[in-house]
């Protein structure tokens, strides 16, 4: 009954955690517009939260940099299972133009493992509504 | 006592994730210090590695929001290197994006100001309005964010009269929405008496801490690169270099609801005078030794890149100096003597990257060594009760 | 003003510590000096000229010696000073006494070009990460990064 409960909840309101791993910030304010009056995806329910221990999900932006690697890793373990982590843009996927930049591991899965990835440099607001919508369906 | 607060490095407030050591007494900041690095990513030796037009699109990704101010600081030089000398129209179509572009940053940070001011209709009707800017670069350049209509010798898109005309139609309700935004700001009561006085930085301490850009300008410095060394068609456009005297927050609000206006001009004149004519001249794809410093008033200030060729299709050295850089000197002085409370408001007075809400900070209590990870608006919602409460001491000891 | 002007006011004031004076652009000028007058040809600059505001500091590796270029700028051009540094004994002086805003691009030359910047207020590293090996210094064009093998979540397919 308990979990049948924590799973309808979670499926109408996840709560996401934007972290910049070393982005550019075009990916950032494309998250941050997906929240403005235009996109709105509160009305899905999904709500932009300060700390990892209110999330669900892990919107990551950008390249895992090497002073973020530990970081990163200390957030996702903050994170209360069951989590889900979104790679948000080119970057966070495979490192994008920084691919070969000394400071810069590769994608996020290099560090943590990661549920969906949406595409674009950046990505629009639109795309990251159906990643989110993605990984709903998904669980 | 004496405490010591690490806020970040998960701290969207600035480009870079950053780390800051800020020591307290009580409320009052007594010193802060920084540690940069988490969004390094070594674009500068990147670049040596790539070809001049590959560098164009690795320049334009060094940051998103003034995307523009690096490729136009970057391609100019270039252009210097080789010799070349792109046309009229093609400066035109640079200039009038970068000034799109100085329209959507400056809404995006009254936003945030508004926001962490604790006035959060202010930061949706402003990043409402911004939607129509955005609007306008994506019918010209085809993206909303990373433009990449620079291009070494010219532009690579060109206009149309249906998009002149629907820029000019959009400029209108700017305009208008621009003109309620001016009254909001600036008159009412609670945003500013909670902007007003934060941040204080003399022109003295702005002129010695290298400031640039909106930071400078608020505290009188009549300093932009626009004026003093025009670079694309500034010399033949009409504008008005904007400051404000009184060296806090609110001084750098106005400065920027003025450059709105400005830049509002500046369109105008640019739509209107619009030259016929080729849009770019083809580049050579090396360039002679030589070496050059190229200058750019980004939105938030001066931006410059050092360009050293040696004769191959790539450079010898590019190195690239980016407006917040030069500020987070000005910052720490800002910080010295405020509240901690008022840490968020005094950052997003110099750089209005910092769109991203709320961040976690961890306190760290000096004598049990435990660490508490205090929310942002919980600090908000503290810094808003203490300008609630009118009577501030700004030397007040803490009775410990 | 005009650079023409600042050229001549530089020969008259510096006299012989002028080691080279160009002007490849309009508002641009290049100044060079032995670093042993570096301080004196800022200190001239900021008292005597008004160039207040230090745009930023760039280094470039030349093989044998280093390049360090301080660009400074006023409302009317851009001026650089130039100095050379070998290559086995990279010393600089600090100029934060004359710019106090000149700190974090010292502290950043030393992160990156493995430059000793001599009295300089606060020695820490800036940009590279906390974890980094000492000794490599990755604008100095004889340092290489090899990118290690990525790991494909999931295996290869």
């Amino acid at each position: 009954m308990l979990t049948k409960l924590t799973r309808w909840s979670r499926l109408k309101s996840p709560w996401i955690l934007h972290l910049n791993t070393g982005a550019c910030n075009a990916c950032d304010i494309e998250v941050v517009a997906a929240l403005t009056p235009r996109f709105d995806v509160e009305r899905f329910g999904i709500l932009l939260k300060a700390t990892p221990r209110h999330a669900d999900v892990i919107i990551c932006t950008g390249p895992a940099t090497r002073q973020m690697k530990d970081r990163l890793i200390r957030i996702y373990e903050q994170t209360p299972e069951p989590k889900f982590v979104i790679a948000v843009g080119a970057c966070a996927m495979s490192g994008c133009v920084y691919r070969g930049a000394y400071n810069v591991i590769g994608g996020i899965d290099q560090v943590i493992p990661v549920d969906v990835y949406i595409p674009g440099c950046p990505v629009r607001p639109d795309a990251v509504i159906d990643g989110v919508v993605k990984l709903l369906n998904k669980l | 006592m004496r405490f010591q607060i690490p806020i970040g490095p998960q701290h969207p407030a600035l480009k870079e994730p950053i780390g800051l050591r800020i020591t307290v007494e009580g409320e009052i900041i007594r010193d802060a210090d920084i540690r940069l690095g988490y969004n390094h990513r070594g674009i500068e030796k990147l670049a040596e590695q790539k070809t001049w037009i590959q560098n164009i699109y690795l320049t334009e990704r060094i940051c998103g929001i003034c995307s523009h101010s690096h490729t136009t600081c970057y391609v100019q030089g270039v252009e210097k290197l080789m010799e070349l000398q792109p046309p009229k129209r093609g400066l035109y179509i640079r200039t009038l994006v970068a000034e799109l572009e100085r329209v959507h940053s400056h809404l995006l940070w009254l936003g945030v100001a508004g926001h962490e001011a604790g006035f959060d209709s202010f930061f949706m009707y402003t990043w409402r309005d911004r939607e129509i800017v955005m609007d306008i670069l994506e019918r010209i350049s085809g993206n909303r964010v990373h433009y990449g209509i620079n291009t070494i010798g010219g532009v690579r898109r060109d206009l149309d009269e249906l998009q002149v005309k629907y820029i000019l139609d959009s400029l209108e309700i700017l305009r208008k929405r621009s003109e309620y935004y001016k009254n909001l700001g600036t008159t009412e009561p609670s945003f500013v008496a909670r902007l007003a006085g934060v941040g204080y930085l003399s022109k003295e301490d702005a002129i010695a801490l290298c400031a640039v850009g909106p930071t400078l300008r608020a505290s009188g410095v009549p300093m932009d690169v626009r004026k003093d060394d025009p670079y694309a068609v500034y010399d033949e456009v009409p504008f008005e270099v904007c400051t404000a005297d009184t060296c806090d927050v609110l001084g750098r609000a106005v400065v920027r609801i003025k450059e709105l206006f400005q830049s509002y001009n500046i369109i105008e004149y640019l739509l209107k005078n619009l030259p016929a004519g080729e849009i770019a001249v083809k580049a050579p794809r090396r360039a002679k030794p030589n070496e050059v410093v190229s200058r750019y008033e980004a939105p938030r200030g001066e931006n410059i890149h050092y360009i050293k060729s040696n004769g191959t299709d790539k450079p010898e050295r590019l190195k690239v100096r980016a407006p917040t850089l030069a500020n987070y000197a000005a910052t720490i002085k800002m910080l010295k003597n405020g509240f901690i409370a008022d840490v968020p408001l005094i950052f997003a007075a110099i750089d209005p990257c910092i769109c991203c809400a709320e961040r976690a900070v961890a306190i760290v209590d000096a004598r049990t060594g435990q660490e508490k990870v205090v929310p942002m608006n919980i600090l908000k919602q503290i810094s808003q009760k203490i300008s609630a409460n009118k009577e501030r001491k700004r030397e007040a000891e803490w009775p410990l | 003003m005009n650079d023409q002007a600042l050229i001549d006011k530089a020969n008259e004031s510096l006299k012989d510590k002028v080691l080279a004076i160009t002007n490849p652009a309009p508002r641009r000028i290049f100044l060079k000096v032995a670093v042993e007058n570096l301080l004196e040809a800022v200190n001239w600059l900021k008292k005597d000229l008004g160039f207040t505001h230090l745009s930023t500091i760039s280094g470039v590796d030349l093989g044998q010696s280093f390049e360090i270029l301080y660009h400074f700028a006023n409302n009317y051009c851009s001026f650089t000073i130039r100095t050379e540094i070998p290559r086995d004994n990279p010393q600089l002086p600090s100029i934060c006494e004359l710019i106090p805003g000149a700190i974090l691009y010292e502290r950043e030359l030393q992160d990156m070009f493995g430059i000793t910047i001599q009295n300089i207020p606060d020695p820490r590293p800036l940009l590279l990460p906390d974890d980094w090996p000492v000794g490599n210094y990755p604008l100095r064009k004889d340092w290489k990064y090899e990118r290690p093998p990525e790991v494909i979540p999931g295996g290869k397919k």
